[in-house]
Parts: structure tokens; C-alpha cells; sequence
């Protein structure tokens, strides 16, 4: 089978501080067919890879490709049009006053006319079960109701790859699964995804790769399903 | 021997910076200023102040500094001209003066303000404490300082999360970029704000209250070296101001 590669590390490093490395001289290709895992401990890199992959950090050393060009020569917002990302804490990604304008703020500045919003407003406040708070506050939410939020905001804007950090983090059980599903779905339509987790069970679920990271470096690199 | 490595007093440090920023503010010509610029330079590097560091942290507010010394210059009529474009003129050699006399001025401040940062924030609080400034106030200082950082960080955060919504600030008009920036109010002001509130809740629910009485495991303690540069600091200044 012919994956389409998505994201590539060339022997890429990265330091916070000078001489001590986060991410050790890595060398992988994720793609875009997969829904890609990566798993490991704490401060082992996962979120520091993460970033990496949409450019929000630079590489210390080696390079960073996303459909082979470099991501250092591209700015967030180019990246930002083709890769949703969903930040280990949502709170960082919520700029509007209600749950209904924050995932539709992003279109209404593209330019999109009010009824396409409305509709696709409407149609995500009903697939993450937002509709009865979509006059509520987004910081006022509960983290699993910020976690659902956050990436139906993502969703609005038809990314065609998902970086998602700790995505299950505060949902409930049935909550999972719904997310489990939805994440299906989006695969199939062919939106590539990278998980960031710690949730073993959302791993085994729906990754067919299984990146594990330890002190910087790929430890284990395993196809679960396909 | 580095004068850091004797350790000298967060206040005697507070004293220093500010004799040379009084000594900045009130000198208007050129060659005092750049006399104050470099006995300020020196003093920095004997408390082996990060310099360069200091100046990439301030880049940003350099090109500001630049801007209004270069409206500065523009905006000064006096003095003959030297630059003059058909029949306005846009620079003086008084407007020049002005100009590097602000630059001189600002740079005095700032490189003399970086002695401070030698000192961690909890010593200078605790300086202000033991100098009989409340409690209250001093605690709020030290609030301010820590939540400093947090705050730029959370600025930095939005201005890419809402870019990675796939908006490219740098190709959009003006016009909407400004609208743009509006967005990020809400989650640096109302995060500001939760914050706070949460930090008000956890120092309530450990007991926090800032009574008069209180006491601290940090206490300074000033030396005789302390006693001496202070002294000089403020013999020298006067002096310098009377002479000059």
C-alpha cells in the first residue's frame, strides 16, 4: 500500500536550552492516510514533537517537511490553512465571547457568507453536543466541554491534517467514544491525524501507527491496524 | 572579583539605579549624558549584567526608540538645517540633538534598570519590605512581576493560536488585521483575570493574609561594603550635579 507521506523529520533536534535536547536527531515520515499516535512519558517530547510538526517551533538542528517543503519557510498562518491544531490546553485557542462565535469567528474573517456559517455553526454545535451552550461563555465551560469546543473550532476551518494534543483529556467515557467515532470518520474522508495521548485505550482504539518516544528519541515505531 | 559574587543588597542596587537614572533625567547636554551612559555601562558590567542579552530582550521597544528619536529630530524647528526637502525641513541640528540627547537618556534608564536584574524579584520585593513599604503593596509588586512572564507568554500563544486558524496576518488588510488583533483581547484579559481569580482562591483557601506582624525567612542584611556604595552613589551624584 502507498502511504502518502504527510510530515517528514530529517534528523531533527530541538533544545529549549542550549545543549540540552528535547528531541534527539529524529528521522521519521508521518502520513496522511494513518492516524499516527505518538506515545510516551512525561516530558519525554510528545507536545515539543507536536509543535514541530506545525512549525510553532523551529528545529534547533535538521529539518522539518510538510508535503516536501520546509516548514521553516512557512509562515503559521499557511500552516494553520492546511493542519488544525488542538493545544494541550484549550484555553489558549478561544477568542470569542460564546461557544457559537468561537467556531465561527475564523470563517466570518475569511469571508464566508452568514448562512454558510450558520450552517456549518450549527451542524458542529450538533456533532460535539455543544448546541445547548451556545450562548455560554468558552472559559466558563468544563474541561471536557473547552476539549470539545476546541476542536470543533479546528473542524470549521476543514483542515485537511489534525494535530491533536491530548485530545480525550476531561472527557467522559461516552464522550470518548463519540470523539473515537468522529475521528473515524474524518480518517476515512481522508483528513490525516496525529494524536498526542496518554489514554492507551484511545490509542489502541484508532491508531494504526504507534510512535513511542522516550528521552527525545523514537524508542518503538509499530503499525497497530490497518 | 565581580562585585555579584560579593553580593551586594538588593536596595544598595535600588539606590544605585536610582541616582543614575535621577543623574539622566535631569542633565540635558550631550557630553554628560554619554559620561552617565558610560559610568552606567561600567557599573553593569562590574555586576556582570548580560548586556547583550538585555538589548535582544528590548529590540522591539529599540525600533520604537528609534521612531520617536527620528520624530523627535523631524519635529524640531531650531538650529540650522541639514536636511531639507524643497522648502521643508526635516532635520535641524538642534532636532538631531534632541534626538540623541533622548536616545542617551532612555539608554541610561534601561542599562541602569538591568543592575535590578541581579537581584532576584523576591530579594528586591523583600528590600521594599524591610525599607517599610506595606505589605500589602509589596506583596502586590511581587504578584505583578511573577505573572509578567506569564502574561507575554500568553500573548505569544494567542497570536499563534489564532494563526494557526489559518490566518495569515501578514497578507491580511490592515484594516481587518486590526480586527483581528481584537480577538485576542478575550483570551489574554479574561485569562489574565481567571488567573487572578484563582490565585486569590488558593492563597485564601492556604491561609494568605497580610498582617503587619509578619514575619520572613529572607532577611537582608547590609554590609559595610553596602554602606560605602551607597554613600558614594549619593555623594557622587550630587557632586556630578553641582559641578556640572
Amino acid at each position: 500500500m502507498n502511504l502518502l507521506e504527510y510530515i517528514e523529520f530529517r534528523n531533527t533536534s530541538f533544545e529549549y536550552i542550549k545543549d540540552k535536547k528535547v528531541i534527539n536527531s529524529i528521522s521519521t515520515k508521518v502520513y496522511k492516510d494513518d492516524i499516527t499516535a505518538i506515545v510516551g512519558p512525561n516530558g519525554s517530547g510528545k507536545t515539543t514533537l507536536g509543535k514541530l510538526m506545525t512549525g510553532i517551533l523551529k528545529p534547533t538542528f535538521g529539518k522539518v517537511y510538510m508535503f516536501n517543503k520546509d516548514i521553516k519557510y512557512m509562515t503559521l498562518g499557511q500552516v494553520g490553512k492546511q493542519v488544525g491544531y488542538l493545544f494541550q490546553n484549550p484555553e489558549k485557542q478561544f477568542f470569542s465571547c460564546t461557544v457559537e462565535e468561537e467556531i465561527g469567528f475564523v470563517l466570518k474573517i475569511k469571508g464566508f457568507d452568514r448562512e454558510y456559517i450558520d450552517k456549518k455553526v450549527e451542524y458542529l454545535l450538533e456533532l460535539f453536543q455543544l448546541d445547548h451552550l451556545k450562548e455560554a461563555f468558552p472559559l466558563k465551560l468544563s474541561q471536557g466541554e473547552k476539549q470539545r469546543l476546541a476542536i470543533a473550532a479546528i473542524l470549521a476551518n476543514e483542515p485537511e491534517y489534525l494535530i491533536l494534543d491530548e485530545p480525550t483529556k476531561g472527557l467522559d467515557m461516552d464522550r470518548k467514544t463519540t470523539l473515537v467515532n468522529i475521528l473515524e470518520k474524518l480518517n476515512e474522508k481522508g483528513i490525516g491525524i496525529t494524536l498526542i495521548s496518554h489514554d492507551y485505550n484511545l490509542v489502541n482504539q484508532i491508531s494504526n501507527r504507534v510512535i513511542e518516544i522516550y528521552r527525545g528519541e523514537i524508542v518503538e515505531d509499530r503499525r497497530n491496524k490497518d | 572579583m565581580r562585585i555579584e559574587e560579593i553580593r551586594i543588597d538588593p536596595r544598595t542596587k535600588l539606590i544605585i539605579v536610582l541616582c543614575l537614572s535621577t543623574l539622566g533625567i535631569v542633565f540635558k547636554d550631550i557630553i554628560s549624558l554619554v559620561k552617565i551612559l558610560l559610568t552606567t555601562i561600567f557599573i553593569s558590567i562590574c555586576f556582570h549584567v548580560d548586556l547583550m542579552g538585555s538589548i535582544k530582550k528590548l529590540k522591539s521597544l529599540l525600533y520604537i526608540l528609534i521612531v520617536i528619536t527620528l520624530a523627535q529630530s523631524i519635529f524640531s524647528s531650531d538650529g540650522n538645517p541639514l536636511v531639507t526637502i524643497g522648502k521643508v525641513t526635516f532635520l535641524t541640528t538642534e532636532g538631531l540633538y534632541k534626538g540623541l540627547e533622548f536616545i542617551f537618556r532612555m539608554m541610561i534608564i534601561i542599562f541602569s534598570a538591568t543592575i535590578l536584574t541581579t537581584s532576584s524579584s523576591r530579594e528586591i520585593v523583600q528590600g521594599f519590605v524591610q525599607w517599610g513599604l506595606p505589605y500589602e503593596m509589596a506583596f502586590m509588586v511581587a504578584i505583578g512581576i511573577r505573572f509578567l512572564p506569564i502574561l507575554t507568554e500568553e500573548i505569544k500563544d494567542s497570536l499563534i493560536a489564532i494563526q494557526l486558524r489559518g490566518i495569515e496576518l501578514d497578507k491580511i488588510p490592515i484594516k481587518k488585521r486590526i480586527h483581528v488583533y481584537s480577538y485576542l483581547f478575550t483570551p489574554i484579559v479574561l485569562g489574565t483575570i481567571s488567573k487572578a481569580e484563582r490565585l486569590s482562591i488558593a492563597i485564601e483557601m492556604r491561609g494568605f493574609r497580610a498582617y503587619d506582624s509578619r514575619t520572613s525567612y529572607m532577611v537582608l542584611k547590609m554590609s559595610i561594603l553596602d554602606y560605602i556604595i551607597i554613600f558614594m552613589s549619593i555623594v557622587t551624584t550630587i557632586i556630578f550635579y553641582i559641578v556640572y
